[in-house]
């Protein structure tokens, strides 16, 4: 049987001569062991995966791929009523689509989130991945970016299914580029920000049911607080603080951003007046919000121990 | 119903994280009344869309939904549900004293401090408030109902619980007219409009899809048959664990 | 070259010192570390591991710094907690697999020594179900295969034993000599169950309150005394009288009829049987007397008696 030989194992031999089958023994191994670049992008990878459930038993496919359903079908209405509407354009513009989706884009964070990160935390998986070839910083790195890759993928290929519906109903080719490339830039926004969040308010709550409601009531209530909140303060002549107000909301900072860089019409029906000024402050905000919550998920999981 | 139950409920309802975010919610609404009111000059027509929309809309069943989890997802995803089980108390009572601390529980941060709200964000003679309130009871109820069954029925209740609340009544009740007529809310406030009486809803933006009987059965049909479901699974809970 | 050495090593954390003046050598092959809850375990195995710099001192491990090779020292360095962690939902295959992975394996790689790595540890078909549904003794052997997966050179296994019946603690023992003697694998086991680090190990180190007590080689504190523990039925004093006009030297202690007699000749075990003998009393013991490790925690006197 093939040994390896850098082991000499004599138990084996001395058994083999009372003529037992005896097993090959503890196999070495001198290969390559692939560095934490590989381990990274590994983890990355397994985190992306997980969260739209592949790789696990069907039961835990249901969930995501439910809601992705629910996200994608719009897509493919709008470009139907387009065709028979006979419109010149989306019905729903590319960067006010995951506001207007964003009960279910806030539901998938929700119940995704706490899968990337709650488990290893309840379970006290830590100590196993501290005492591998990797640095702390490089799991939260790994599953922030597992979640935010997953997160841009399904408002990507939204994006896409808007876009080539548009290209069937025949829609202006040149807007309709504009209009998705847009629409990217702004999925990758609303994914830094929504992942920062979720995953800073699961780490922080690792019993799973109360970090899905945690995440989805701060998402839901904080929207609907700054909605009314900004509402208010625009209907009362108050304009610039209720634009500002309203980017309480990640979905009215991203859309604030839209506005502000892009010209496009805000995706809450408001009038965005703060110009220039606006655009910097927003998108601190959103560097903030993205450095700030690593910067949180570092330091909580500075404090988890090995032993 | 089992006092002792009660109390570890309790217990395990207000830890740190969870009562933290009872308070702060709350508070927030209480907050958007105030604002409300100063916005739309105390107006109950502002203050009724608000109690409608947000409060009743948003804020009650997500608050009815944290303190379902509280009250029973904890204990089933970490498995110490088995002590409970394993002592000679008959299902039904343990599902009762849980759902009697949830109730106390969403009374307090939910349906009062809506009450609260509406007063705050404009009202005549505490009617509006009062309607308010009783639907809300009503509605908590029965979301509460839902959800705590729903925890012990499916790991993942939460956000298929979360869909239907948020998603079938207040999204897709916008557009299909149909829809609403098979809403917790619209059940609920069948029952607050009819205290108010169809003049003063009216003019208060209080409105209902169906009529106060209609309401009423259905909440009934539902909190029963909710109930009854979550006794008949917690007796044949099993603690696999695959999520 | 041993397999840890530590030179002074010292951990303050505040007020508490975890770790004082370390100096230890713990040489390849099963080295047991005794020591309370609270005595510097803890510390002492993230020092190891490379994931926290001592306060002064230094600690190399396979010849390589604690302080400056923390990662190429956990490529090769296993560790199994003590703590449960395991995830529930996931199969023990499945799981090994990917710490595997996260120790640098390539994901063929991981796969094959995953197999063998279960087998080897005695987990069969149960590798397949949900780690939520396993016995203890199923889930250390998972706690032990993912420290042995990506073939280490040296493993640190924390209260391996815990929470497991005799027939189990035996099993776990056993795996774990074969881990040393059969696969090559240097280790280190702590314990607070004297009995069993000194059927397996070759060396013993103890800490308390962050301080070496002990470091021996099992062999050496296991060893023959050089004394014959003698008991008669009766007449015991008249016997280590008799002995001790013949010139042996005789310890007694507080029972009448048991005394310890040095050998320094062979031939004192003949005196031993020709005075019994003669006295007409029944001889119920001789025996070579042993060192046990507890000897290394009693005083001089207990030692002698023990």
């Amino acid at each position: 049987m093939a040994e390896n030989s850098a082991v000499p194992d004599a138990a084996p031999a001395a058994a083999q001569s009372h003529g037992v089958i005896h097993d090959i023994g503890f196999r070495h191994y001198d290969g390559e062991r692939l560095g934490r670049g590989w381990i990274v992008r590994s983890l990355l990878v397994e985190t992306f995966r997980g969260v739209f459930g592949l790789g696990r038993p069907a039961k835990a496919k249901i969930m995501p791929w439910v809601l992705v359903g629910i996200l994608f079908a719009p897509p493919l209405i709008f470009a139907l009523i387009a065709v028979l509407l006979g419109l010149d354009e989306l019905p729903l513009s590319y960067t006010a689509y995951p506001q207007a989706l964003s009960l279910i884009v806030s539901l998938f964070v929700a119940s995704r989130a706490p899968y990337c990160v709650s488990r290893d935390l309840r379970h006290g998986v830590m100590p196993l991945y501290l005492s591998r070839p990797m640095r702390r910083n490089d799991y939260v790195f790994a599953k922030f970016a597992g979640l935010a890759l997953a997160l841009f993928a399904i408002l990507a290929a939204a994006e896409t299914l808007l876009f080539v519906g548009a290209l069937l109903a025949k829609l202006a080719v040149g807007a309709q580029i504009t209009g998705y490339l847009q629409g990217l830039a702004v999925s990758v926004l609303y994914a830094l920000v929504l992942t920062s969040i979720g995953l800073v308010i699961a780490a922080a709550t690792p019993r799973r049911g109360l970090g899905v409601a945690a995440i989805i009531t701060v998402l839901a209530v904080v929207a609907g607080v700054a909605a009314v909140a900004s509402e208010l303060l625009i209907y009362n002549g108050n304009e610039t603080l209720g634009n500002y107000v309203g980017a309480l909301d990640p979905y009215g900072l991203v859309d604030g951003i839209a506005v502000l860089w892009f010209g496009v019409d805000s995706a809450f029906g408001r009038e965005v007046t703060l110009g220039f000024t606006g655009g910097v402050a927003f998108t601190a905000a959103v560097i903030v919000v993205v450095a700030g919550g690593i910067g949180l998920l570092m330091r909580r999981y500075r404090k988890v121990g090995v032993a | 119903m089992n006092v002792t139950v009660m109390k570890l409920t309790a217990r395990g309802l207000l830890g740190r994280r969870r009562a933290l975010l009872l308070v702060i919610l709350p508070l927030l609404l209480l907050g958007l009344a105030g604002l409300t009111r100063w916005a739309s000059d105390a107006s109950p027509e502002a203050s009724s869309i608000l109690a409608n929309n947000f409060s009743m809309g948003t804020l009650l069943p997500l608050m009815c939904l944290l303190v379902a989890t509280g009250v029973i997802g904890a204990e089933i995803d970490d498995g110490s549900i088995v002590y409970m089980l394993a002592k000679p108390l008959k299902r039904r009572v343990i599902l009762f004293s849980k759902l009697a601390v949830g109730f106390a529980a969403v009374f307090v941060f939910a349906v009062l401090p809506t009450m609260a709200g509406v007063a705050i964000a404009g009202d005549e003679g505490g009617e509006l408030s009062l309607a308010y309130g009783l639907s809300a009871i009503l509605a908590a109820i029965v979301y509460t109902a839902i959800f705590v069954t729903l925890g012990i029925v499916t790991r993942n209740a939460v956000v298929f619980g979360l869909l239907y609340a948020l998603l079938w009544e207040t999204v897709l009740g916008g557009y299909v007219p149909g829809i609403r007529a098979v809403s917790v809310r619209q059940w609920a406030l069948s029952v607050g409009e009819r205290l108010l009486g169809s003049r003063q809803a009216d003019e208060w933006a209080f409105a209902s899809e169906v009529g106060m009987t209609t309401g009423l059965i259905m909440l009934t049909l539902t909190t029963v048959g909710a109930v009854y479901l979550g006794v008949r699974k917690l007796s044949t809970l099993t603690l696999n664990s695959v999520e | 070259m041993p397999a840890i050495a530590t030179q002074g090593l010292t951990r303050v954390f505040g007020p508490v010192t975890a770790l004082s003046q370390l100096t230890v050598e713990m040489p390849t092959g099963v080295v047991g570390l005794v020591g309370a809850n609270g005595a510097g375990k803890s510390t002492l195995i993230k020092i190891l591991l490379g994931l926290l710099p001592p306060t002064s001192g230094s600690a190399t491990i396979l010849g390589m710094n604690s302080l400056t090779d923390g990662l190429k020292i956990r490529e090769i360095v296993g560790y199994m907690p003590e703590s449960e962690c395991l995830p529930p939902d996931v199969s023990a295959t499945e799981f090994i697999v990917h710490m595997a992975r996260m120790s640098g394996l390539p994901t063929s790689v991981a796969r094959e020594r995953t197999a063998d790595t279960l087998r080897h540890v005695g987990l069969y078909e149960e590798r397949y179900r949900p780690i939520g549904g396993y016995s203890t003794g199923m889930r250390q052997r998972v706690k032990l295969a993912q420290a042995l997966v990506h073939d280490p050179k040296l493993v640190l296994l924390d209260e391996p034993t815990n929470g497991l019946d005799p027939a189990g603690r035996d099993d776990m023992l056993e795996l774990i000599r074969r881990v040393s003697a059969d696969f090559n694998i240097s280790v280190v086991v702590t314990s607070h169950l004297l009995g069993e680090l000194e059927r397996i190990s070759d060396h013993i180190v103890s800490i308390e309150g962050g301080v070496l007590q002990h470091s021996t080689s099992t062999a050496a504190a296991t060893d023959f005394s050089g004394v014959v523990l003698v008991e008669v039925t009766d007449r015991g004093p008249e016997a280590v009288d008799r002995l001790q006009a013949m010139g042996a030297t005789v310890t007694t202690g507080a029972q009448p009829n048991s005394f310890a007699v040095a050998i320094n000749d062979e031939r004192v075990l003949d005196d031993v049987r020709g005075v019994v003998v003669d006295l007409e009393v029944g001889l119920i013991r001789m025996q070579h007397g042993r060192h046990h490790l507890s000897e290394m925690f009693a005083t001089q006197q207990e030692a002698l008696h023990g």
